[in-house]
């Protein structure tokens, strides 16, 4: 059991920086997620850990102690591959077995260590077959099982959902996640899923070209995104962001306009000329004069899009911007018809259409 | 020599395209990557193969400036043995031969294959599996073997003039091994024989690739049988084509166990071939100088042509 | 596909049929021919009418066809197990590792695939000559092997490139050795690659006459096919006798090409581009 720490940690492949100045401390039996698109660095800071990868400066650390120049095999950490790296020519059990084999473990000891882990993953009965004997999900089991056999200080996970089909990923997802606070053995998984992220992280890392973009709790990059890519990578469906002009009216409240739209809110600071807002769908709805709510704000359906329990209505608000509505299963206007929408209070996002850096919330 | 060794099938040979070698050098070291075991692991197959195979090429390249006789010490004479290839009429007949037998040995048996898998492309055939086999026999046994069968079938009493008697060509009979004009060709209809098999079956195969809709697209365009060979068989061969005409060509000018078996690269001279004058020549003519320096011009014979070849088949930009 | 008539598709059956007729006529010939009764002389490719398998007797005993299979078998045997082990070793080393040297050690192995025979036999006789090694199984195997490993450790760097790298990732942090990687786990993975270069030089090397001829003389240690030629010479009056010869030493491959014809035609349509 141990923490880990990133520390300043840069990684360049030729000329291509995929890591920049990357700091992070992992608390001992965290389960934290890096997350982010392809090229975001997830995947390079992971594997920093594992050892696959050397860094070209900064500091790794497992446990407090400085692992940049130790082999993979000496960290102590076990890794389960997006395509599960399974021996092929070896059962299960043998598979399972072999990181134990190879430090001369006892054979009682393996024995029993794979028969357990057998037992938590459910795949007892696979133990005499061999991997292409076995289903994507039994197969990502044996990988799964491969790791814990080995009761290593770190858990390191690259994308292991991600060949999986939709359901699978939802039942397994949870299954990981109450393994990994069954064992409570510190975790650090990579997904480009923000689901997966947001559903199983007790932190979860955003990154983006080779940097931090922000680190927080799920309920913290949702409440408090840190810049726009945060704000429009967290959360589905994404938020929509419309351009527009802040004109202070004195005594706390401003203005925002752009072409029709104009909407008045309540705002704590001094806001530059022009901002960019955001509304995640789920905080816009269709305009009621009952309900508290910003607006209204007057906009022409472009397109209805039928979830079964709700509608997600796209609706032109400039012209060159459209906010995403969430609306009643029942309530089914057609494109081209002019609605009137309402923001919840306290939920549109302002950011800087500079830096892209978040603002507030009015 | 790099052309040479692209020529592979992409499914099998993928290099790993990590950063470039400059950044490669520059790349940090791997914590617990083998570097050093390396030189473990190839220090004796390098070994075994730099002292029968690099060091003998070498000393054979010394040798070739010599004029020695494999018992007395030799006497050095420069490039003269690479100069007695346009005034040694053996030599130069030796490689006229082989332009012969190319034709044989890789054009005929080339267009059989390109034929067969032309007039093929357009079904689906059964049994394949068997005809591979059987198709694939001649190239595969052993060379003496099947030069011996063809010493029979060739003999002046053989099945080639039986037969030809029992069809009313009697007067075509001849001992056609031991006659001046027909023995080299007589050679290359073995080595025809020999290499059609191997030549239809990769065809068969290079054309069972090619995408369906691109016939499909001819055939409605209007092309007619001509047209779909020129514009989508021939095309769709190029790799396979590239590979057959080398590997026959590669045959043809290394022919030796046929003409040792077959004619002992007579009568006279009129069938050697370099591969056998170097034999010839060294062991049985006491011109191990010669010998040397024919042998190091095949190797650089083969090594044109190959190249040669594939630059022409196969250009840049695939 | 089948857009082509009914009447192409018997053409092109019949022409099939043809071309594979012929290919394997004289073969069958040959076999033919063995089997007629001692000294006759088959004129035609037709069964005797007299079966005979007298020839095979008198070829394996007083034509020493025993010797020459047996020695053409330890050399065949010793030149696969020698260089299949040789190619993998250098194969690994050179597909899965990165050290200075690399690209340099690599292409001096292409070379191999370029240098023919021809090019050093010259040389080698007398080399051999000078380490008293003239006349052995020893010399043939060890130039047959340094042939073969040029080929057989590019294949074998090919295959394993071709292997997942997760692959050795994961065994690298389960801290498997070099060593261990290798037998447990690439070995077994590329097997299907191993057995195809076994059978390829399998064939090379019992196929091989030049260097037998050269580097061997007598009866004892005459491989196969030089054996053959020998034979043939002797007995060129005596056609059932050579052609029972000729069998004996074409059996072997025929019997390996045979049980493992999916291996032996890959090898020869995808690796064969020597040069």
């Amino acid at each position: 059991m141990a923490g880990v720490g990133y520390q300043g940690v840069t990684k360049r492949f030729g000329d291509v920086t995929a890591l920049s100045e990357f700091s992070l401390e992992i608390a001992d039996g965290e389960f934290v997620v890096l997350v982010g698109p392809s090229g975001s660095g997830k995947t390079t800071a992971l594997r920093l850990v594992a050892g696959l990868e050397a860094l070209s400066s900064g500091n790794v650390l497992i446990g407090g102690r400085v692992i940049n120049r130790v082999a993979p095999k000496d960290r102590d950490i076990a890794m389960v591959f997006q395509d599960y790296a399974l021996y092929p020519q070896m059962t299960v059990q043998q598979n399972l077995a072999f990181a134990l084999k190879m430090r001369k473990s006892p054979r009682a000891e393996i024995e029993q260590r794979v028969l357990q882990a057998a037992a938590t993953l459910g795949i007892t009965e696979l133990l005499r077959r061999k991997p292409r004997a076995l289903s994507g999900g039994q197969r990502q089991r044996v990988a799964l099982g491969r790791a814990l056999v080995r009761e290593p200080q770190v858990f390191l996970m690259d994308e292991p959902l991600s060949n999986l089909d939709a359901k699978l990923r939802v039942q397994t997802r949870s299954e990981i996640k109450r393994l990994q606070e069954q064992i409570g053995t510190t975790t650090i998984y990579v997904t480009h899923d923000q689901v997966e992220a947001m559903t199983m992280g007790d932190r979860v890392v955003v990154m983006r070209d080779g940097v931090l973009a922000q680190v927080g709790s799920p309920r913290e990059l949702y409440e408090q995104p840190a810049d726009m890519f945060v704000a429009g990578f967290i959360g589905s469906p994404a938020m929509s962001f419309t351009a527009v002009s802040a004109t202070s009216n004195g005594s706390g409240r401003v203005t925002l306009s752009r072409g029709d739209l104009r909407l008045e809110a309540g705002a704590a600071r001094e806001l530059p000329a022009e901002v960019i807002m955001g509304v995640r769908p789920e905080h816009a709805r269709v305009w009621d004069d009952g309900t508290r709510l910003i607006g209204p704000i007057s906009g022409r359906v472009e397109y209805v899009e039928m979830l079964g329990r709700e509608n997600l209505v796209g609706v032109a608000v400039t012209d060159e911007s459209r906010l995403v509505i969430d609306a009643d299963a029942d309530f089914g206007p057609r494109p081209g018809d002019t609605i009137a929408v309402g923001i919840q209070p306290g939920r549109i996002y302002l950011f800087d259409p500079n830096t892209q850096k978040a603002l507030g919330r009015i | 020599m790099e052309n040479i060794a692209v020529q592979l099938p992409v499914t099998e040979i993928s290099a790993p395209k990590r950063a470039g070698k400059r950044a490669w050098r520059r790349a940090e070291r791997l914590p617990g990557e083998p570097r050093r075991i390396a030189y473990v692991y190839l220090a004796i197959p390098f070994l075994i193969y730099a002292a029968f195979t690099i060091v003998p090429l070498v000393q054979s390249f010394d040798i070739s400036f010599y004029n020695w006789d494999g018992i007395t010490p030799g006497t050095w004479v420069g490039l003269a043995n690479y100069k007695s290839f346009f005034a040694d009429p053996v030599i130069r007949g030796s490689y006229l031969h082989t332009l012969v037998l190319i034709v044989f040995y890789s054009f005929i048996p080339t267009a059989i294959g390109l034929l067969l898998a032309a007039l093929l492309s357009r079904m689906r055939i059964h049994g394949l599996t068997v005809f591979r086999t059987l198709l694939f026999l001649p190239a595969i046994l052993t060379d003496v073997v099947l030069a011996v069968t063809w010493t029979w079938i060739y003999d002046p009493h053989g099945p080639l003039n039986t037969f030809l008697g029992s069809i009313g060509l009697g007067f075509l009979r001849r001992p056609w091994l031991g006659d001046f004009h027909f023995a080299l060709p007589a050679v290359g209809v073995f080595g025809a024989w020999e290499e059609y098999g191997f030549c239809m079956i990769v065809f068969i195969a290079g054309v069972m690739k090619i995408p369906t809709s691109l016939y499909e697209a001819a055939r409605v365009d209007g092309a007619n049988a001509w047209h779909e060979f020129f514009a989508v068989t021939l095309p769709g061969l190029r790799y396979e084509l590239t590979v057959v005409v080398v590997l026959t060509m590669i045959d043809a000018l290394s022919t030796f166990d046929e003409v040792y078996v077959m004619t002992g690269g007579g009568p006279g001279t009129a069938t050697t071939v370099p591969a056998f004058e170097v034999y010839n020549q060294a062991f049985l003519q006491g011109q191990v100088g010669s010998a040397a320096a024919i042998g190091i011009t095949l190797m650089l014979v083969v090594f044109a042509v190959s190249y040669g070849i594939t630059k022409i088949l196969e250009p840049r930009g695939e | 596909m089948n857009t082509a008539s009914r009447a192409q598709v018997v053409l092109n059956y019949a022409l099939l049929i043809l071309f594979t007729f012929l290919a394997v006529y004289p073969i069958v010939g040959v076999f033919l021919a063995s089997v007629y009764p001692p000294h006759s002389q088959p004129t035609s490719i037709s069964p005797p009418s007299h079966f005979s398998f007298h020839n095979f007797v008198t070829a394996w005993t007083q034509g020493h066809f025993a010797l020459y299979f047996r020695s053409s078998a330890i050399v065949a045997v010793s030149v696969v197990a020698g260089s299949t082990v040789l190619s993998i070793l250098g194969g690994y080393a050179l597909g899965t590792m990165r050290f200075r040297g690399s690209k340099v050690i690599f292409y001096t192995f292409i070379l191999g695939l370029i240098i023919p025979t021809e090019a050093t036999i010259v040389s080698l006789y007398y080399d051999i000559r000078a380490l008293n090694l003239i006349d052995t199984w020893t010399a043939l195997i060890l130039v047959e092997v340094s042939g073969e490993v040029a080929f057989g450790v590019f294949w074998m760097r090919a295959a394993f490139m071709s292997a997942p790298r997760s692959l050795i990732e994961a065994a690298r942090i389960d801290g498997a050795s070099t060593w261990r990687l290798l037998w447990r786990i690439m070995v077994p993975f590329a097997w299907p690659a191993i057995l195809t270069l076994m059978v390829l030089t399998f064939a090379d090397s019992w196929n091989e006459f030049f260097l037998a001829l050269v580097l061997t003389t007598s009866d004892q240690h005459l491989t196969a096919p030089a054996g053959l030629q020998v034979f043939s010479g002797k007995y060129t009056m005596n056609t059932p006798l050579v052609s029972a010869g000729a069998v004996i030493v074409a059996v072997p491959v025929i019997v390996v090409f045979v049980l493992l014809q999916r291996q032996f035609i890959r090898g020869v349509l995808t690796g064969a581009v020597k040069g």
